[in-house]
Parts: structure tokens; sequence; C-alpha cells
């Protein structure tokens, strides 16, 4: 009730024309305020009332703070209400909301401020005298388009239009369709649109599901009817109005809303000697204020594995480690780093992180049939591709975000590999989970929550804001008032629009889906040599199958070659379509209640002078609005507070275990502080001045004494920084479960290397055990298996691996008995400890000091001590011992499952999941 | 006290033993499993509340507890209320009527809706309470005294994806702890050999939303349900795929113990080595507590009787309701019960497909609800029976329209759901819907509430029990205000 009440209180203060973008986004507060002239007196509040309001409420609900966008400085502000909607229901004191903060004592939030049972008294018994029309204004198109909008445009609409009939706007709703005019001004009962709707022969009842909407409410009717008897009053748009610094609302101060201040590197008064960089020069100072100072520098053997699996998520190969032993060149270390930079696996260790982060999976998820995303792949590659070959940073956000505002795919005479990269690019904001491809949850909500994941994946995974909050109501402690959140949607309205709703891809027999379907998320525009060499392809087949046809017998033979046939190849992509529909804020985050208008535009707090936000045509002539694109030039300016500090802060926390701002997503106010604000502000700098370049922070970083320390904990440091949070030592790091599975591939000699292409497949047994396919090689990296968010393998689940949920910033960590049972029990892993014990035996035979000296240098990087050597020997001599005791066994197999049974202790040691 | 009882008692000193033999460090350690604890719920105490809240150690809850461990007995597709617990004789008297025009936005499946259907089904006053029970469930109808009735459910989705995911967690989608995650998390366990939180599913199959049901989300894994089989190995990989002799079984766990001792030694101050060692002996322990809890032989015939075991329809549910009060027995926290999907869902053929449901689960429950009362764990015990959402008054219609063979769609407004043991008022009925059975009408109670109010007899504050997830404040119970239900309270 009260939602569709609002609606009409609201009329007077949207006065914005649906299609006016500003350049900056602040306008409609303003216009709201100054477009119309309201007539006070219609609104009187009783002196007693207002002295109450005065008194208690006005300190924060002014026409210039609205805390929660409410005013009650007048009467007319009163009855707009705020954020959660219309503030009194006229003559109804329980149903109002104002009423109900303050019988519940959370509004005025002071507790000495609460009004006595007497002021509430006065204040119910005033709403219970204010009549409707006293609170009703006339109503415009904004009353009525949402509502046309939400009932009426999947079939009136923008991709449909039965009747020739177009009910997105006021003036096609005056135009009308095939049986003319839609609406008679002035005349209710007269206008077709009301006739069908009262009729109940519109919307058709028994084609809701088909189209994913619900009915038309009675009050929803009556709203219609009422905005035509009124005249089908269009208020007119308002212009661009200058973005005032002085929002109320928006508090710029903190740390992380304004950019990075160039500073110069502090000189060191004490260990100057120890410092490599200029990273050092922050941290050892800070460490000396507690009494500290950096730990020893850890020797080449410990740095070269920890450096190896930092970067490449494997151990390094015994020649790799060789190498650099035996460098005694200065700058060894940094060549090693160097070569591992240049790696292909570094591409497949530090795309995993951003796929965390995106969300990255290859099915729908949320729904029982967890619809697959056949080319989500290909986003998977690209970003390996883009950290291998250290694509610029801020080039990497523009393609994600604004891929296919970059180029102009559709005319262009090639599709270059640039293209084909910008588009799968795309990719990104297509990562969450999504059940939209079936009618019943395919509704408005629906989509709005697959929106609502990609802005919080987008906010907290890039940009460090937790914009979800601002979905519902404004955000409790940042200043993101809740229009700021729909100005952001309304930026991603040309793609994600839940009016004009691109659906999943949906293959035959999948179950029941809507007739409201729009397209497919799939672009052919694949290179065009992929093309081409598909096109080959399939023309082979046809030409062999011709030669065939005629033959006798050639049915087995056709099919065979008809089974050889590939899909055509598209990409998994978000494409601007143009013409979004308008974006009103929602208050409680509910679509049943439509506030006020907004324009696409960035967060406020962030806003400053120096930074546009201007919106073109991304190309001349081009239907797409171009939102996104300046969004991404927006984002990617050098001088963005937020974007460099988030991303570096990112890189830091992969190699230092936690970042200097702990809260990987959120650097406002409710976020932890940065423990080294200088650093992390000079590193961002840097990170810019590089051209934005991840592997000169990966260089900066690994190259400090900070990153070289050795990991030994002492009793000082355990006092002093318990938590590590001055680095005082590098942390001891267990193995995640893509560098645990890796590795075992690696050291059993089992990593297929091959690169790209369609995800492993997952064996799955019946009691739910998951296990990777292998190939004719081995097993490919973790990061090139299946991730379906149903079925998972089981390592990876043993192991943290994160639901996509929408996404993960951070992994955890745990450590439970389940992983023992599974590294103990599980068969792929004793078959690869097996494959481990053959590598030893080709390289060295069956000399017990040999194979264990080989053992430990393949899986642990170096030789084992005095006491491991002796313990080892001990076991291994005795696991033969009772292997042979077996008849059945001949003594050189024997000899075998006892190296078997050693490497598989060597897997199971903490000494091989731990690094120093 | 009983033979059996005895030996139960027995096993669990035993266990507490076997627990505490451990050193006091390491089984700190490993139950402070997590590391990089900053993201947990830092409160006024700081950091020591941090640590406490990674690990499954027993711990107080905010308030007294009214129970102390929770058997959730889920019941996947929405069970009718109007053909269980919810009587409505205006559907006798309006049978056949068409009102499909006033309810169209409440339907899923629009063109199957039939008109105004009555209940199969006759309908008995039962127990002191006077409970209106109908004659689908005739044993759970003797149990009533014992139970709470909210006959005022509502939820916000009518499909079942999307309300599975709100009922155990909270949250429309998935991502989010569930609510056997959060009681773990919240009080932690009294048994450190098995897990916390253990999901018997049914071997037909998993419900809707699959192992979603007993997520963690963005608490630590260790807080996830873990699934217990109800034959063949109970846990994933409890025993080796393959075969060795035991000798060189031994073996190797020695030389991985030496070599992680010296490795340990090598690393001083190290504690998640001391807790890495230890997980190891855990693991060795639950091999024999997880294949002992399941163990029914050890149970008297007289029980399995009750329970139904050792005959269709009722064997497979009644093993795990027997399972679940061994596990509650040995200091489970929280034991999930499911049954393969949608055996609820009685979209065609209400009056045998829901007897069929009935059939399977009925006598199980019961015999569940008599023996933890005869045994006194009913008194600390939370049994709570429920599904997503409720049925609709009217039918739903077959392709042919064949009357006989209808059934109800789903329906978000109303459905009937009951708590019975620790802290309940046992005989209570709670909350009303309107003549039809469509709208909760009287003491509304939301999913929140629902959970509010689980938390609350579990002696956790539902606005207290919070993490710190990306620096904001996520609890089970969302932004919006929950209510405790007082009236179905003791």
């Amino acid at each position: 009730m009260r939602s569709m009440q609002l609606i009409i209180y609201w009329a007077t203060c949207c006065a914005l024309s649906l299609t006016a973008i500003s350049l900056v986004a602040a306008d409609d507060l303003a216009a709201s305020n100054n477009q119309n002239t309201v007539d006070e007196s219609q609104f009187a509040i009783p002196p007693a009332v207002e002295k109450l309001f005065q008194a208690k409420c006005v300190r924060c609900h002014n026409s210039d703070a609205r805390k929660g966008e409410l005013s009650l400085a007048s009467g007319s502000d009163l009855f707009k209400g705020g954020e959660s909607g219309a503030s009194i229901m006229p003559g109804q004191p329980d149903e109002s909301l104002l009423v109900e903060k303050i019988r519940q004592g959370e509004m005025p939030p002071d507790k000495n401020e609460h009004l006595s049972a007497m002021e509430i008294g006065i204040i119910e018994n005033w709403v219970r005298s204010v009549s409707a029309s006293e609170s009703s204004k006339p109503l415009d198109q904004h009353d009525v388009v949402p509502i046309l909008l939400r009932r009426c445009t999947p079939c009136h609409g923008r991709y449909r239009q039965e009747a020739k009939l177009d009910l997105r706007t006021a003036d096609a709703v005056l135009r009308g369709g095939k049986s003319g005019p839609a609406i008679v001004p002035g005349k209710s009962s007269d206008s077709l649109l009301i006739q069908k709707i009262r009729s109940r022969e519109m919307p058709p009842h028994q084609r809701l599901v088909e189209a994913s909407i619900k009915p038309i409410e009675p009050l929803e009717t009556e709203t219609l009817a009422r905005w035509i008897d009124q005249g089908a009053v269009q208020s007119p748009p308002a212009g661009p109005t200058s973005l005032g610094s002085s929002d109320p609302l928006v508090d710029r101060e903190f740390w992380s809303f304004n950019k990075p201040q160039p500073l110069t590197v502090p000189q060191l008064e004490h260990h100057a000697d120890r410092a490599y960089n200029p990273i050092d020069h922050f941290v050892i100072p800070k460490l000396a204020e507690v009494g500290l100072e950096l730990a020893p520098e850890a020797d080449r053997v410990t740095l070269a594995r920890r450096a190896a699996f930092d970067l490449t998520g494997l151990p390094p190969e015994p020649e790799a480690l060789r190498e650099y032993l035996g460098d005694p060149q200065p700058m060894a270390y940094e060549r090693m780093i160097d070569r591992l930079l240049d790696s292909p696996h570094y591409g497949q260790r530090w795309a995993r992180y951003w796929l965390d982060m995106a969300g990255y999976a290859d099915s729908e998820g949320k729904r029982e049939q967890d619809l697959p995303r056949q080319n989500a792949w290909r986003y998977r590659d690209y970003v390996i591709e883009a950290f291998n070959k250290d694509k610029p940073f801020d080039r990497f956000l523009r393609e994600q975000i604004a891929g296919d505002e970059l180029v102009d795919y559709e005319s262009a005479p090639e599709i270059t590999q640039e293209i084909y990269d910008n588009l799968v690019a795309t990719g990104f904001l297509r990562m969450a989970p999504d059940p939209t491809w079936a009618n019943i949850t395919g509704y408005v909500p629906d989509r709005l929550e697959v929106m609502a994941d990609a802005m919080d994946v987008l906010g907290s995974g890039v940009m460090g804001l937790t914009f979800k909050c601002a979905r519902c109501h404004s955000h409790k402690f940042d200043p993101l008032p809740q229009r700021d959140y729909y100005r952001l949607v309304d930026i991603f309205k040309g793609a994600l629009d839940e009016y004009n709703w691109i659906r999943p891809e949906i293959h035959p027999g999948i179950g029941p889906v809507s007739q409201d379907f729009i397209g497919g998320r799939s672009l052919p525009f694949v290179t065009t040599a992929e093309r081409r060499a598909w096109e080959n392809g399939q023309s082979a087949i046809d030409a062999q199958i011709a030669a065939l046809k005629d033959k006798p017998d050639s049915q087995a033979q056709i099919k065979a070659l008809e089974s050889q046939r590939t899909p055509e190849p598209a990409i998994h992509a978000l494409w601007d379509q143009g013409d979004p529909s308008p974006t009103y804020i929602y208050r409680r985050g509910d679509p049943l209640s439509p506030g006020q208008l907004v324009s696409p535009g960035v967060p406020l707090m962030l806003f400053s002078e120096a930074l546009s936000f201007d919106v073109q045509p991304p190309w001349p002539g081009s239907k797409k609005t171009g939102r996104r694109l300046a969004f991404a030039n927006w984002l990617t300016d050098p001088d963005h507070p937020l974007t460099a500090r988030v991303a570096v802060n990112r890189l830091w926390k992969h190699h230092f275990g936690t970042g200097i701002v702990k809260t990987l997503g959120n650097f406002g106010k409710a976020g932890t502080p940065p423990t080294h604000p200088e650093l992390l502000d000079w590193l961002a700098i840097e990170f810019v001045r590089s051209g934005w370049s991840t592997k000169a922070i990966h260089r900066l970083m690994m190259t400090s004494a900070t990153y070289r320390q050795q990991s030994q904990v002492g009793p000082q440091q355990l006092k002093l920084d318990p938590d590590n949070q001055f680095y005082s030592r590098m942390p001891l790091v267990r193995l995640d479960a893509e560098a645990l599975y890796d590795t075992m591939l690696m050291v059993a000699g089992k990593l297929d290397d091959s690169v790209s292409g369609p995800p492993v497949k997952l064996a799955v047994q019946a009691d739910g055990l998951a296990t990777p396919m292998g190939t004719q090689r081995g097993y490919r990296r973790l990061i090139y298996v299946q991730q379906q968010r149903k079925i998972v393998a089981t390592h990876l689940e043993n192991f943290d691996y994160p639901q996509m949920n929408p996404n993960c910033l951070e992994r955890r960590d745990s450590l439970v008995a389940p992983q023992a049972l599974y590294m103990l029990n599980n068969k792929m892993v004793y078959e690869l400890a097996e494959s481990f014990a053959q590598r030893i035996e080709n390289e060295v035979g069956d000399e017990v000091s040999g194979q264990i000296d080989r053992a430990h240098l393949i899986a642990l990087s170096r030789t084992p001590g005095d006491e491991e050597r002796k313990l080892s020997s001990a076991a291994l001599e005795r696991l033969r011992e009772q292997w042979s005791r077996d008849p059945s066994t001949d003594s050189a197999k024997a000899r075998h499952l006892a190296l078997t049974t050693y490497c598989h202790a060597l897997l199971n040691s903490a000494a091989f999941l731990y690094v120093d | 006290m009983s033979n059996s009882e005895q030996t139960q008692s027995t096993r669990r000193h035993w266990m507490q033993g076997v627990a505490s033999g451990i050193t006091g460090a390491a089984l700190a350690h490993l139950l402070a499993a997590e590391s990089g604890g900053t993201r947990l719920a830092a409160t006024e105490k700081g950091i020591e509340a941090d640590k406490r809240w990674q690990d499954l150690q027993s711990r107080p809850p905010h308030f007294p507890a009214r129970a102390n461990s929770v058997i959730h007995l889920f019941q996947n597709g929405g069970p009718s209320q109007m053909d269980l617990f919810d009587p409505k004789p205006y559907l006798d008297a309006h049978h056949g009527q068409s009102m499909f025009d006033k309810i169209a936005g409440e339907v899923e499946n629009p063109f199957s809706a039939g008109a105004i259907m009555r209940s199969p089904f006759k309908f008995a006053q039962h127990g002191q309470c006077g409970m209106w029970v109908s004659d689908a469930m005739p044993h759970l109808s003797k149990r009533v005294d014992d139970i709470a009735f909210v006959r005022s459910m509502y939820t916000t989705n009518l499909t079942h994806e999307p309300a599975v995911y709100i009922i155990q967690s909270g949250k429309m989608g998935p991502g989010r702890p569930t609510i056997g995650a959060w009681t773990v998390y919240g009080l932690g366990s009294e048994c450190q050999d098995l897990p916390a939180y253990v999901v018997l599913d049914d071997p037909l199959g998993l419900p809707v939303n699959g192992v979603e049901n007993w997520q963690a989300g963005f608490l630590p894994p260790l807080f996830q349900g873990t699934r217990f089989r109800s034959s063949g190995s109970p846990v994933l990989n409890l025993r080796p795929d393959f075969d060795r002799p035991e000798e060189v079984v031994q073996q190797e766990r020695d030389l991985i113990a030496s070599l992680d001792r010296l490795h340990k030694l090598q690393h001083p101050g190290q504690s998640v080595l001391d807790a890495r060692i230890a997980s190891y002996e855990l693991a060795a322990r639950m091999q024999l507590s997880a294949t002992d809890a399941l163990d029914l032989s050890q149970e008297s015939a007289d029980t399995l009787e009750a329970y139904g075991i050792g005959r269709a329809p009722t064997d497979s549910y009644g093993r795990r309701c027997l399972i679940a009060r061994r596990l509650i027995e040995r200091g489970v926290r929280f034991v999930q019960l499911y049954i393969n999907v949608h055996i609820w869902d009685t979209h065609t053929n209400i009056a045998a497909d829901l007897k069929t449901a009935c059939d399977r689960t009925d006598q199980p429950i019961a015999a569940l609800l008599s023996d933890l009362k005869q045994r006194g764990l009913l008194d600390t015990t939370l049994v709570v029976w429920g599904g997503e959402f409720g049925r609709l008054p009217i039918a739903q219609l077959p392709a042919d329209k064949d009357e006989r063979k209808a059934g109800r769609d789903h329906n978000k407004n109303a459905f009937c759901s009951w708590m019975a043991g620790g802290g309940i008022r046992g005989g209570t009925i709670y909350g009303a819907t309107d003549e039809l059975g469509l709208h909760a009408v009287e003491d509304r109670v939301s999913v929140p509430d629902w959970h509010a109010t689980m938390l609350h007899l579990l002696g956790l504050d539902h606005e207290q029990l919070y993490v710190l997830e990306n620096g904001l404040k996520e609890k089970l119970t969302g932004v919006n205000p929950a209510r405790i239900i007082e009236g179905i309270l003791a």
C-alpha cells in the first residue's frame, strides 16, 4: 500500500526529462529544488507540530543536510518523503514511517532527545487529521512511466511492439498504436489503455510468466487513470545544472577520497644499509617506532622458492634453481625475478587473483540446472594474457568496463586481436551468478540482483567502495547517498537494463524459458583468423560429406564427420544497446517504489574539477550511450583517488600476506585504515608513473629488503608485532588450492603445460568426489579446469576455493582435518606420488640416498638436512622391507612401492605445504 | 540407566579424554584453524574475540541458552499447509469456484491454475492443545503437545531456488552462511572428533541448491556443514582409495609425524605448524568416531522398529533420524536432515503424493521426538521442521485438466513450520492465515523472525552475531529488524 501511495506524493519533485544526460550528476536534486515552485500554503503544518520538528528533527533533516534524503523543514518537503518512502500516510499514524520511528525511539537517535508520550500524541493527532488530497499533487510522466515499464513494455516496448504499440514513454503512449492513441488526455474512461487494463484483457494473465512480469495492481491502474484525467501532464526536462561542491551529504575530507599527494621518500637515520629501495625507507622507520628492525635476509634457496611460488604458483625446477644459485654476479636475484616474470606461468598465477575478484565461473548458477557459460573461458585466457603481456592496468580496466565502446567492431573490416580482446574483456561485467534465463527467475527483481552483484564486484574489487550498501539506503559510513548508487547503475543502463534485459544463452532442453528473450549474450566477433579457421574446418567437412553422399554405406562415415563439427565460435560479452530505460531511485531497493529520476554520474564524494566524466557517443553515429566509456576514462584518470591505490594494495597483499589496507575491498570509513599510508600513496603514484605496469610493481616489491626478509619469528617480533602489521618478517604461507595441486603435478612430472582453450572437465563419482580429467600428457593446471558453480573439484573445495557468489576478494586459509584425509587417502594424490617416484627412479636410479636427495630437491628445492636424511633413509629401508614381505611383490616392485610411499609422505609433509 | 545409555556415556567420556590428550597449544591452534583473523568480528574485546571466533571450541552464548543443539528437518519443496496443519472449511464450502483473477500475480504457473480446491485429507484435533492435524500424519499427531506450530510464516519469493536460499541463509541468492554455519560460528562445538555441523543427505539425491544448502559463505570453511553419508564411507576420503599393508600405512604416518616435528623445530614460534600436526592426528581419530556414530547395530531392535528402520517406506529417513540422535548425543551442535528433491512439491496428485511424503517421514520424526524426550535430550535440543514456502488454496491442473490429478502451486505468502524441544512451549498454535490459507494475517512471522528465534533459543542475539566482512557487519537476519517469536517460547 505504502509503496503505491508514495508515487502520488512524489509528483512534483521529479522534473527531469527521461533523456537528460548531464555532464556531472548532481543536477537531479538541484532540479527538484528549483524547477517547480511549490505553494507552501497547500502543505501547512500546525505550529505545535512544526515546533516539535524544529526542536527535534531539522538539525539533520533540513533542506541542506537531508539525512536519509528527508527534510522536515517545510510541509512540501515533508510530504515528499525520504529514501525510505513517504514519511506520513494521511489519516493513518500507525502506517506512517515518521510516527513509527519516533515511537520506537529510533528517532531522534540521541536517547535524551526522545519525544514524550504527549509530544508523540500531538504528531499522531495531526497525521490523523491530514487528508489524502492535502498531500497529493498533480501527477506527471514520472508517476506512470515506471508502471508502464514494469507491467507493459515486455510486449509493448523496444524489442516487441505488439499492436504496434510502444508504452515506454509518455509521448509514445500519446502516439499510440494500431488502434490509435492509447490515451485520451482528460478522459481516462475513454482511454484504450485504461479500458484494456480494467477489462483485465491487459496484461494478459495467462502470458504473465512467459514475459516474466506480474499483474498490474489496482492502485497502479488508479494512478494511470488519475494522470490521464489530470491531462496527462509531462513535466519539462530540466537543463543541466553545474555540480556544486556543497552537497551536504558528501564529505570529501576522508583520506581515500582525495588523490595521493606526491611525497619525498624519507631519509633513513638507522639501518640505511639494509634498504634496497624506497619501500624499505617507509617500512624501516615504522618498525623502529615499535622497537623492531627488519629480520635478516633469507638465504638464496628460500628466496628462490618464495619468488617462484609468488610469481608462478610453482616451485623452481631444479635447473632453474641451479642457474640462480650458481650466478655469482651482482643482480643475480633481480635476474631471477625477471626470468619468473617472463614465464607464461606468471600470468596463469596472477590471473587467478583477478578471476577471484571478478567472480569467474563457467556456469550461471542460482538455478538447479547450472546453465553452462560456454564461452566464459575466453575471458580467463584474456586475463592470463593481459598479465603475461603486462598490459597497462588502465587499459586493462578500460577494456573490461567499456571494451565494446572502444572500437566500432560492427563496421570493422577485420576483427583484429585488439577488437577481440576488447569484447572478451567485457565478460568481466557478466560474471555475476544469473538465473534470469528461466522465466520464473527472470523477473525485474531477479535482474536487479544480477546488476547489484555486478556493481558490487566493480565497487569493492576495483574501486574499494562498498556500493552495495547504498542500494537500499544511503551508506551508513561513507558519504554515498542512495542516489549515487542509482547514478552508477544508470551508467551501465545501456547494457544492464532491467526493462530491456538480455538473457543468458539458452540451450535446448534446459527447461521453461521466457518468450521475452532478447538475443543472448554472445557476439560472433572472434578474430578474423579464428573465424576463417573455423569456416575452413566446416567447409572441409562439408566437402568430405558431399564426396561421400552418393556412395553406398557411407552413413557411418558421414556421422563421424558430422561429430567433428564444432559450434560457431562466439564471445561471452556485454555491450551497449543504446536507448536505455530511465533510472529511478528504488526506495529501499524496491522496484515497486520508484523515487527520483537520476542521470548517469560518478559518486559525488570522488568528484573533482580535475576528473572529468564526459559522456559522448563513442564514435560519430554510434547508437551506444558512451556512458561506460566515460566512466572507464574517469576511473583510470591518473588523478583518480582510488583506482591505483586499490590495485597496488592488492598486489602488496599477495606478496606480503596482508594489505596495507587490510580490507582489500573497503577503503571507506568502515574499512581498516592503512598501516603505511605514505607507502601506499608512494606505490600508487609509482604505479601510474610506470605506465600502470603491474610487472614494474612486482619488481619493486620483490627487490625490497622487506620482501627479502626471512620468515623466522622470534619472541620480540611476536610480542611487538604479533600480527605482522609492521612487516617485521615475511609470513610463512600455506600453498593455496591451485599452487598445491599444480605443484603436485609438477613434481610428479605430470604437468601438461598447454595453454588456453575450453576448460578441462571433471569426472564426478556417485559419492560426489570430483577429479579433473587427465590429458595425454598428464593434467593441466587448475586454472584451466572447469569451474561450475555447483560442481567444483574436491581438491579445490578442500583447500578453500571460494564460492563465486558473486566473487572473492580474499581467500581463506583454513587448516582442517578433511584436508589431511584428502591428502592421505585420495587416489589421484597417491597416483601422483607414484609418478613422482617413477621420475626419481628415471633420474637417479634406485639407490636410497640418491633417491632421497633427488626427492627433496624436486619437492622442496633443497637437499635434506642431516636429521631428515637419517629419518628418511631409515624409513625408506624399512618400507622396502615391508613391501617385499608380500610374496607376490618382486624386489624391484617393492623398491618402487617403497619410494612411492616415501614420496606420498613428502607430499603430505608440512615442508611441502608451507613456503618460508 | 540402561546398558546402552551407560555405554554411550562412557564413550562420550572417552572421546573428551582423547580430545584433551593433544597438547594444549596445538589443540588451541588447531581449533583456531584460520590465519588472517582480522576478517572476523572484532568486538569490544578486540583481538581476544577475534581468535575465539575462528575455532570450533565450545564457547558461551550471549545469554543463557534454552537449547544447545539443533536438529533441522528441512522439508524441501513446500509442504501444503492447508492439507497438513491449517484446515480451511472455506475451501470445502467454495470448492470449484474460480478466484484466479484475484491471485494471478501469486501463481508461478498461471496456465495450469484451477479453481478453489478443498483438501482431500480429513482433519481432527489432537493432544491437550487441540492442534488440528490431518490424517496424513497419524504419528506426528500424537506428539503435538511437544510442538509449537507457526501457521503464519511467509517469505518473499515463490520459486524453489531463491526461496530455499532465503530460508537457509536469509538472503535470496547463494554466498551467505546458512543458519547451521552461523550457529557453529557462534557456539563452537561440544565434540572435537566430529564436525560441528553435520548434514545427513538422502542417498536418492540432494535437495534444490545442492551443497549450497550448508555453505559457510563468507565465514571460514571450518563452519560449513559436513556431509555424512548414511551408507558406505560416511565422509569423502575417510578411507584410502587404494590398498596398502597396515604396517606401511603406520610407517608412513610415523614418517610424516617425524618430518613435521623436525620442520616445526626449525620454525619456532609458528604455532600453525603445531596445528598442522594436530590436524593429521584429528583426521585419524575422525576415522574412528565417524564410523562409530553411524553404526546403528549398537541400537536395540525396539529402537530400530520405532523409527521404522528395516522396512519401506520409512527405512531411509528413519536411519537419518536415528543417526541425528546419535550425533546429538556425541555433542554435534547442528544436524541437518534432507530428503531427495521436492517430495513436498505436490503440483499434481496431491492426495497421493502428499501422503507418500508423509509416509516416508511421519513415523521417523515422531519417533525421533519420543526418543529424544525419553533420553532427556529434548530439553536441550531444538527440533525444527519446515520447508521454503507453502501452497495455494486453488488447484493446479495437469495438461489434460483432469481434476482427480490436481495439485497445488507454490505460495510465498503463507506456510506452516514448527519447532519442538529446548525452550519451546509445547502445544502452541501460533499465528493464523486468512480464511483461504492464502495469506498469513495474524502474528505474521518472516524468515528473519524465524531465524532470530532459533538463534535466541540457542542463547545468541541475532543483532550481536555478526562478522566484519570487508569492513561491514554481516548478520544472518540482514539489515531490517527481526523479531523473536515470544509466543512460542516456554
